[in-house]
This record gives C-alpha cells, sequence and structure tokens, in this order.
C-alpha cells in the first residue's frame, strides 16, 4: 500500500541552516499521526515540504507515492493543509472565507463545510478578524476539510489556542477524520495536545527524527528502570540505553526494550508518553539509535 | 480566482476608480472649456486667453494654472505600482495567508498569473481611458499645441507607466516580502527610471535635427511651437566661433545660431518607443516575479 507520507534522506537548508537533516519516516495510512519536538525542531519545515510548499535541499519526500514539488497538480485535490496561526483573510466574513475554498478547489462539498460552522456556531457574516483564535481554527479547519482531503496536515493548530478551545477543537478533527478515515498529520510542541488524539508519534529534534511509531508499541517497548545505583556504561541485555540519571545511592535507567530477571533491588516501571518524549528531546544521541519504524517501512 | 480577487482587491479597485475617475473629470471639464472658448479665439493667441470670463471659465482656468492633470497623470502610475502591485504578494507573505491560497486546488503559478492579469487589464485600460483624455484636451488647443511638454501624461506612455510601475512593484514584494519597504522601493525605482529615461535616453530614439538660422528671432518654440528643443541654442560670430547660449552686451556679435530639435511630426512615434520600453522592461520584470514567487520562495 502506499503510505500517505514517505520521506527518505530528506533535508532542507536555509542558508547555512539545516531545518531539517537525513529525515526518513512514513506516515501510515488511516493514523492520526502527531509531529512532535521543540519549536525550531524543523516540524514546519516537514509539514511544507510534504505540502509542496518547499522543495527539498536532499532526498525526496512522497506523498501518496507522488513528489509535492513536481506533481503537486496531482495533489492539491487530496491534501489538506492548515498552516501555523491559522492564517485568514482577516478582511473576508466566514462566509466569504467558504466561498474562497469552494471557488479555488476543484473538489469541495459547501454543505458540509457549512454544516461544520454551524455545528461550532459561527455566524457566516462575522468578519474573521473578529472571530476568536478558537472560532478561526474552526474556521481554518472546515476549509481544510471542505475538499475531503485523504490526508490533512496541520502545522500547530492549537498552539494559541485556551485549553477548552484545544479540547473542542481536537474533538472536532478527530470526529471528522474518523468518518472519513482520513490520515492526519499533526504537529505540535505540546505533548499533551497530542496524547489524547494521536495514535502514532514522530517525535523530532534539532532537525533529525527521534524516534517514530505506534504510540502503544511506543509505550510498551520503553521503560523506567529504578534501582541501586550502577555506572554510566552499565550493560542491558536485550535493551538499549536511552537515557540515565543518578544520585548518591540510586540510578535511572530509560530503556528500549526489556530487560528480563531483574537484578535485586530494581524496579521496573512503565513510561508515560510525555516522559518518553521528553527523553528523546532530552538525549542528544538517542537520535542516532536505530529507530524501530525504520523496520516496519522496509518491510 | 476571478472573485477571489475581486474579493481580496475591490477597496484597492474603488480606490483606483475614484481617483482616475476625479482625473478625467477634471480633465474632460477642462478639455470641453477649452473647445467652446476655441470657437470664438483668434489663432495667434492660446486657447486658454479664450476662456470665458464666467465661473465655468475661472474653474478651467484654475485647473489649468495648477496642472492639476499634469501631475495627477505622472503621479498615478506610481500610486498604482506602489499601493497595489507592491502589497499583491508582500501581504500574503506578511499575513502568512499564501500558505493558505498556495495549498487549495489551484497551483501557484496559475494563482499569481490570474491575479496580476486580472489587476494589471483594468488598470492599463482606466490609465489609457485617462491619458487619452489628456490627448484630446491638447488636441483642443489646436495645432500649434506642444506636446512634447507633457509627454508623460498622454496615452500610450500613461498606460505603459502604470503597467511598469505594478510590475515593478509585484517583483519589489515578492523580493522584500514586507509590504511598505517594497512600496518605497516602488517608488523610487520608478521615478529613477522615468526621470532617466525622460532626462538621457529620450532625446536619442531619434537622431534629431539641427537648425541653423541667422534670424535670431527664429529661436526655440519661436521657430516652431511644435517640436521639442533640445538644451540651449549656440550662437556663433561670422568666423565660426562659439559665442555661448546667450546673446547679450559684452557677448560679441553674433552671426548665427545652431540648435538641435525633435520636430512635432516625431511625436506619436517617440511615444510608440517609449511605450515599447516600458512594457518590454514590464514584461521581464513580470516573468522575473513570476519565476521568483514559483521557484524561490521555497
Amino acid at each position: 500500500m502506499i503510505a500517505p507520507i514517505e520521506a527518505t534522506g530528506l533535508g532542507k537548508r536555509f542558508g547555512r541552516t539545516w531545518a531539517l537533516r537525513d529525515c526518513s519516516v512514513r506516515v501510515p495510512a488511516g493514523k492520526i499521526a502527531g509531529l512532535v519536538g521543540p519549536n525550531g525542531a524543523g516540524k514546519t519545515t516537514f509539514l511544507h515540504l510534504a505540502a509542496g510548499l518547499l522543495r527539498p535541499t536532499a532526498g525526496e519526500i512522497r506523498v501518496f507515492g507522488r513528489s509535492p514539488q513536481s506533481q503537486l497538480l496531482l495533489l492539491l485535490d487530496r491534501v489538506g493543509f492548515v498552516a501555523q496561526d491559522t492564517p485568514l483573510y482577516g478582511q473576508f466574513s466566514v462566509g466569504d472565507m467558504l466561498r474562497f475554498g469552494q471557488k479555488l478547489n476543484r473538489r469541495w462539498d459547501q454543505a458540509a463545510a457549512e454544516a461544520r460552522l454551524r455545528n461550532v456556531d459561527i455566524p457566516f457574516d462575522k468578519q474573521i478578524s473578529h472571530l476568536s483564535g478558537g472560532q478561526r481554527s474552526q474556521v481554518a479547519l472546515a476549509i481544510a476539510l471542505g475538499k475531503h482531503p485523504e490526508l490533512l496536515l496541520l502545522d500547530e493548530p492549537v498552539a494559541r489556542l485556551d485549553p477548552l478551545a484545544r479540547r473542542e477543537f481536537m474533538q472536532r478533527l478527530t470526529e471528522a477524520v474518523a468518518e472519513e478515515g482520513t490520515t492526519v498529520l499533526l504537529s505540535s510542541h505540546v505533548m499533551a495536545d497530542l496524547e489524547r488524539v494521536c495514535d502514532y508519534l514522530i517525535i523530532i529534534a534539532a532537525g533529525q527524527v527521534q524516534v517514530a511509531g505506534d504510540i502503544e508499541s511506543l509505550l510498551a517497548s520503553h521503560h523506567l528502570l529504578v534501582g541501586p545505583r550502577v555506572n554510566d556504561d552499565v550493560r542491558l541485555s536485550g535493551a538499549e540505553l536511552i537515557k540515565a540519571q543518578h544520585t548518591e545511592r540510586q540510578s535511572s535507567l530509560w530503556i528500549r526494550g526489556r530487560v528480563p530477571g531483574l537484578g535485586a533491588g530494581w524496579r521496573e516501571e512503565p513510561l508515560p508518553l510525555e516522559e518518553l518524549v521528553i527523553t528523546y528531546l532530552s538525549a542528544p544521541h538517542a537520535g542516532a539509535l536505530p529507530r524501530p519504524e525504520l523496520e516496519e517501512a522496509a518491510s | 480566482m476571478t472573485w477571489v480577487t475581486w474579493r481580496q482587491h475591490r477597496l484597492e479597485a474603488l480606490w483606483a476608480l475614484v481617483l482616475a475617475g476625479l482625473l478625467a473629470v477634471v480633465t474632460a471639464y477642462t478639455a470641453y472649456e477649452l473647445w467652446v472658448a476655441s470657437a470664438n479665439c483668434p489663432p495667434t493667441i492660446g486657447h486658454g486667453d479664450c476662456l470665458s470670463n464666467d465661473v465655468f471659465g475661472q474653474i478651467a482656468q484654475s485647473i489649468q494654472r495648477f496642472n492639476l492633470f499634469q501631475y495627477g497623470l505622472a503621479v498615478l502610475p506610481a500610486l498604482a505600482g506602489a499601493f497595489i502591485g507592491a502589497p499583491l504578494v508582500a501581504r500574503e507573505i506578511e499575513n502568512g495567508t499564501q500558505h493558505l491560497a498556495w495549498t487549495q486546488g489551484v497551483t501557484r503559478m496559475r494563482w499569481l498569473l490570474m491575479k496580476l492579469a486580472l489587476i494589471i487589464v483594468p488598470l492599463i485600460v482606466a490609465a489609457a481611458l485617462v491619458g487619452y483624455l489628456e490627448v484630446v484636451l491638447l488636441n483642443v488647443q489646436g495645432p500649434l499645441t506642444n506636446r512634447w511638454d507633457v509627454f508623460d501624461q498622454q496615452t500610450p506612455v500613461v498606460p505603459a507607466a502604470t503597467f511598469f510601475a505594478v510590475a515593478l512593484g509585484v517583483a519589489f514584494g515578492a523580493v522584500i516580502r514586507r509590504s511598505v519597504p517594497a512600496m518605497a522601493a516602488t517608488l523610487v525605482a520608478f521615478v529613477i527610471v522615468r526621470v532617466g529615461i525622460g532626462e538621457l535616453v529620450r532625446s536619442h530614439y531619434i537622431a534629431p535635427l539641427m537648425k541653423t538660422t541667422h534670424d535670431f528671432n527664429a529661436v526655440g518654440t519661436q521657430a516652431d511651437p511644435t517640436a521639442w528643443w533640445l538644451g540651449f541654442p549656440n550662437y556663433y560670430d561670422s568666423t565660426g566661433h562659439l559665442l555661448g547660449n546667450l546673446i547679450g552686451p559684452g557677448a560679441g556679435q553674433p552671426s548665427y545660431v545652431i540648435q538641435y530639435f525633435q520636430p512635432g511630426d516625431r511625436f506619436w512615434a517617440f511615444q510608440t518607443i517609449e511605450s515599447a520600453i516600458l512594457s518590454g522592461l514590464a514584461l521581464l520584470i513580470l516573468a522575473f516575479a513570476v519565476y521568483w514567487v514559483t521557484r524561490r520562495l521555497t
């Protein structure tokens, strides 16, 4: 099956800085994938490359098997994009914004777009610049969904929303994509935004993919071991050490895999998702580790 | 795209219509008054002096005295370039809305070409109409009127200059990516190019003619009011020695005077040549802007 997004060795350089480097990742169909990483990690660059707004400096990216750069016209109808800060025309009314979507898209479901905004009580005659942040995001989402995209890309859609609006937005998003089986790639620098809705996770830092995989399998394969003080060069059979922290008497080891038959005084704890993400983001060497998702991608 | 362009730029369209309309009304009114006056005007004096003494004639006189349409027609292309051309791409980038526009069902190339066509064509038509009214205004003033003085204000140069200014604005907007600096750059570049062409290039489109005469009363516009007299007359004494640009006490005894000029019947050839230059430049700049937006803003 052709993956909605597949990047191999993808890199993008602006001037002398690599915003994204040697990025190989695959977003499986039908998933809600979270792209998480600190600000400046390369999330926006990755999404812009997938949306055909940027050209790669190295490697390539394929969306439904096609290049978003040279074959964009074939993809525009199939890919919805909501850019960072949900840009809309401030002088337009909500109704104008929908008409904008209608006029510029060959594939467009006006009734569905109108119904979506009615559901969240946004009046069509209101000017965009008078909307709240949450309402803006809902309008942007309605426009991106109006063409019934098979892939929906969202760049930090809730970054500027209050917690209530975040929840509302995420809820509407999951409802909409559940109905149609849309694949979603959603970026955020706040893990809590993604935890509730995503079933796939791509962690990106300093322009490189640290880890990618199903959230369930990520959770099942990562653990925290707590036990008596050991050195950093401790050998773990069947597991890889991602990060170690020591107090005078105790060591905490963040590992991928499982150590069978733990020694006396050691206990294994599950790693909460947020903790897992932070672990990868704070461990600079973690990106060099073999990544579980590449085995899947190769098969 | 048509509706989207209209919805986005209708305020600018309104402004352009108001300004061009105002100018058209003023020009047409003055032309009409001059035409009325010309009926009972002896051919030896300018028709401006024959304007009736009633309030309508006085209004026309004031308009003429302050050269309203001359200034207006010289400035309007620059305004179109700065206020319509420069923000065309720059404002989208400032607001991030290019990411919205370029991820709908229309490619960036099509988006830009449609927008350019839908904005530039009406502007050129409006500029051509207003510039044509200036031609009419000069026509009613009789065959002895000098057209060269208002070279920049007549069609086809006015629409060509408008085209050039808007192209310049679009390109600066795409490269600078911010509206206000792009507006400033457009104005400066437009003035430099227009003044540069007018002062340095225009007189060379066709080699000027030389007039040599012993009749010192037939100098410059006194010899031919419809011609463009280049530079100052050069006075020579009987030995062929150059005395200078002026005659008077202490300057020696002049014998003849040499002047260079472009005759009145070359006027429309010059208008055509300059329009072609400006339009050619505009097309090149637009091609660059399209290249920049589709290939470099990535």
